[in-house]
C-alpha cells in the first residue's frame, strides 16, 4: 500500500550523482563503515567515556539503519534466491538486543567492554561469517546482475534518506534515551 | 477413509498452505517483532532469567502449551455451565480462562518472535485468532458482571469455535513445523573415538567446525579443556560454530540460545533442550570425539547402561 508514494519520491530525488554499485557491494561497504566504528570504539580507552558514548550512539544509529535497508529492500527481494534470509533476519534481532545491552552499559565500566566484545563477535558472525562468506557469494552467482545494480541504487537511496531524516534521528535518540533511563 | 474425511483434509491443507504462502503477513510480523524486541530490552527481559523462564527452559519444553490448557479447559467448562444455567460459576470459569489466556499470550509471543518463514506466518494467524477470542471472552466476562448474561453467553458461544480453530493452528506449529520440538537428530554416532582435527589446528577460545562421520561437531578449547557439541542448535538448527563464546558458554548466532560448553545445557532459551555433547581426548596429536552417553536413571540392563559399560 505504502510502496507507491515512496517510489515516486525516489524518482524525484534520484538524480543525485552516485556511483552505481551492486546491492552486495553497497552492503559490504556499509559493513566496513560499521567495522570502522567498532574498531574506533575498541581503541578508545575507558578514561574517555564521553567519546565512547558518542561512538556507541553512532554505532547504534548506523547499525539500525543497516538493518532497515536490508530488511526493507534487500531481504524481500532475495527471498527466492537464497534460503538463508530468515536466519539473517534472526541475526538482526541478536544485533539489536546486543546494541541495547551496549548502550545500557556505563562506558566507564568493565561491563561496557564485555558488551562491546560480544557486539564485535555478533557483528562479525552476521556480516562476515554469514553474509559475506555464504549468502552474498550465493546471491552473486544466482541473481541477475542488472537486478543487483538496481537493488544497489535503491539501497543507497534508502540509506541516504534514513541518514538525513530528522524524524529517524529523533526516534533513535528517543530509543537510546529510554534504554539508558531504564538500565539497571 | 471415506470421501468426507478426505475432503476435510484437503480443505485444511489448502487453508494452511494459503496462510504459509502469504508473504503479506511478513511486514506486520516483523514490525510486531521489532516492537516486542524493544519492549523486552526496555524491561531487561533479554538478558535476565525471565527470558528462560518464559521460554520454559526450566521445564525442559516450552511453557506456552502448558498455559493454553487453562483457557481451553476453563472456557469449555463455561460452555457446560452455561448450558446447565449456573450463571455465577460460568462467569468465574470465563475469568480463570482470561487469566490463563494472558499468560499464554505472553509466552506465545516470546516463543513466536524466534521462528522463521512459514511457521512465523501460521503463528501470526494463530495469535490473531487468539486475540479475537480473548476480546470476545473479555467482553463476555464484563457483560456477565453487569448482569447481561444472555450477551455474555452469546459472546462465549462465538468465541469457542475461534479458540478451537486457533488451537488447531497451534497444533500445526508443533506437529508440522516442529516449533518448540528438540531438533537434534538423536543419532548415536560416533560410538567410538573418531579423530576429527589435529590438535595444533585448534585455536583457543574460537569455535571450530569439524565432521565426525555424518555428524557436524563444534570444537572449542577454553580453560585448557576441549569441549565438543553438536553443531546444529536444538532450537532451529542454527550453526553454533558461527556463534560466540563467553564465560564457558557458546551462543547460537540465530536466536541467541546460550549453551554451557561443559554440559550442553541450555541457559536462556529459546532452545529448551540441551545441545548434545561429545567426549573428547587427544591421541598422537589428534583430537578425537565420541558421543557422550546421556545421563540416565534407566534400570540396569537397559540399552543406555550397556552403552556406558563399553567405555575403555
Amino acid at each position: 500500500m505504502r510502496r507507491r508514494p515512496q517510489v515516486l519520491t525516489e524518482v524525484r530525488e534520484a538524480p543525485a550523482p552516485q556511483e552505481r554499485k551492486t546491492a552486495t557491494r553497497v552492503l559490504v561497504e556499509h559493513h566496513e563503515v560499521l567495522r570502522g566504528l567498532m574498531r574506533r570504539l575498541m581503541e578508545t580507552p575507558r578514561p574517555e567515556p564521553g567519546r565512547r558514548r558518542a561512538l556507541a550512539d553512532e554505532l547504534f544509529d548506523e547499525l539500525w539503519m543497516h538493518e532497515r535497508i536490508e530488511e526493507e529492500v534487500f531481504y524481500p527481494a532475495m527471498r527466492d534466491v537464497t534460503p538463508g534470509i530468515a536466519a539473517a533476519w534472526s541475526e538482526h534481532r541478536q544485533l539489536s538486543d546486543q546494541l541495547a545491552a551496549l548502550v545500557r552499559a556505563d562506558p566507564r565500566t568493565e561491563r561496557f567492554d564485555r558488551e562491546l566484545g560480544v557486539m564485535h563477535d555478533a557483528l562479525e558472525s552476521h556480516a562476515h561469517l554469514d553474509e559475506e562468506r555464504q549468502m552474498f557469494p550465493e546471491i552473486e552467482r544466482f541473481a541477475d546482475e542488472e537486478r543487483l545494480i538496481e537493488l544497489g541504487d535503491r539501497l543507497q537511496a534508502r540509506l541516504g534518506r534514513l541518514r538525513s531524516s530528522r524524524r529517524v534521528r529523533a526516534v533513535l535518540r528517543l530509543q537510546r534515551a529510554l534504554l539508558r533511563r531504564t538500565a539497571r | 477413509m471415506g470421501l468426507g474425511s478426505d475432503m476435510a483434509q484437503r480443505t485444511l491443507d489448502r487453508l494452511l498452505n494459503a496462510i504459509e504462502g502469504d508473504g503479506r503477513l511478513d511486514r506486520p510480523g516483523h514490525r510486531l517483532e521489532q516492537g516486542l524486541a524493544f519492549a523486552e530490552n526496555l524491561a531487561g527481559v533479554t538478558r535476565s532469567r525471565a527470558r528462560g523462564l518464559l521460554h520454559g527452559v526450566w521445564l525442559g519444553h516450552p511453557l506456552h502449551p502448558v498455559l493454553t490448557d487453562l483457557p481451553i479447559g476453563s472456557w469449555t467448562t463455561a460452555l457446560v455451565l452455561d448450558l446447565t444455567g449456573q450463571k455465577r460459576a460460568a462467569r468465574t470459569a470465563v475469568g480463570v480462562g482470561l487469566a490463563g489466556a494472558l499468560g499464554a499470550a505472553v509466552t506465545g509471543l516470546h516463543d513466536w518472535q524466534h521462528t522463521h518463514d512459514n511457521a512465523r506466518r501460521v503463528g501470526m494467524a494463530h495469535g490473531t485468532l487468539n486475540t479475537l477470542a480473548l476480546a470476545l471472552y473479555g467482553w463476555s466476562w464484563w457483560q456477565r458482571g453487569r448482569g447481561h448474561h444472555l450477551r455474555g453467553r452469546l459472546a462465549a458461544l462465538l468465541g469457542y469455535p475461534v479458540i478451537m480453530a486457533s488451537g488447531f493452528l497451534g497444533g500445526t506449529l508443533v506437529f508440522r513445523h516442529r516449533v518448540g520440538v528438540d531438533q537434534t537428530d538423536r543419532q548415536l554416532d560416533p560410538r567410538h573415538f573418531t579423530p576429527v582435527l589435529a590438535e595444533r589446528d585448534l585455536t583457543d577460545n574460537r569455535p571450530h567446525r569439524v565432521r565426525a562421520g555424518d555428524v557436524e561437531v563444534v570444537l572449542v578449547r577454553a580453560d585448557g579443556r576441549i569441549h565438543a557439541l553438536e553443531n546444529a542448535c536444538p532450537h532451529l538448527g542454527g550453526p553454533l560454530s558461527q556463534g560466540w563464546l563467553r564465560d564457558g558458554s557458546i551462543t547460537c548466532p540465530w536466536h541467541g540460545s546460550e549453551f554451557e560448553l561443559r554440559s550442553g545445557e541450555s541457559l536462556n532459551g529459546p532452545a529448551v533442550a540441551p545441545a548434545p555433547c561429545f567426549q573428547t581426548r587427544v591421541r598422537d596429536g589428534w583430537i578425537e570425539v565420541r558421543r557422550a552417553p546421556k545421563a540416565t536413571s534407566s534400570p540396569p540392563g537397559s540399552a543406555l547402561v550397556h552403552q556406558q559399560e563399553v567405555r575403555p
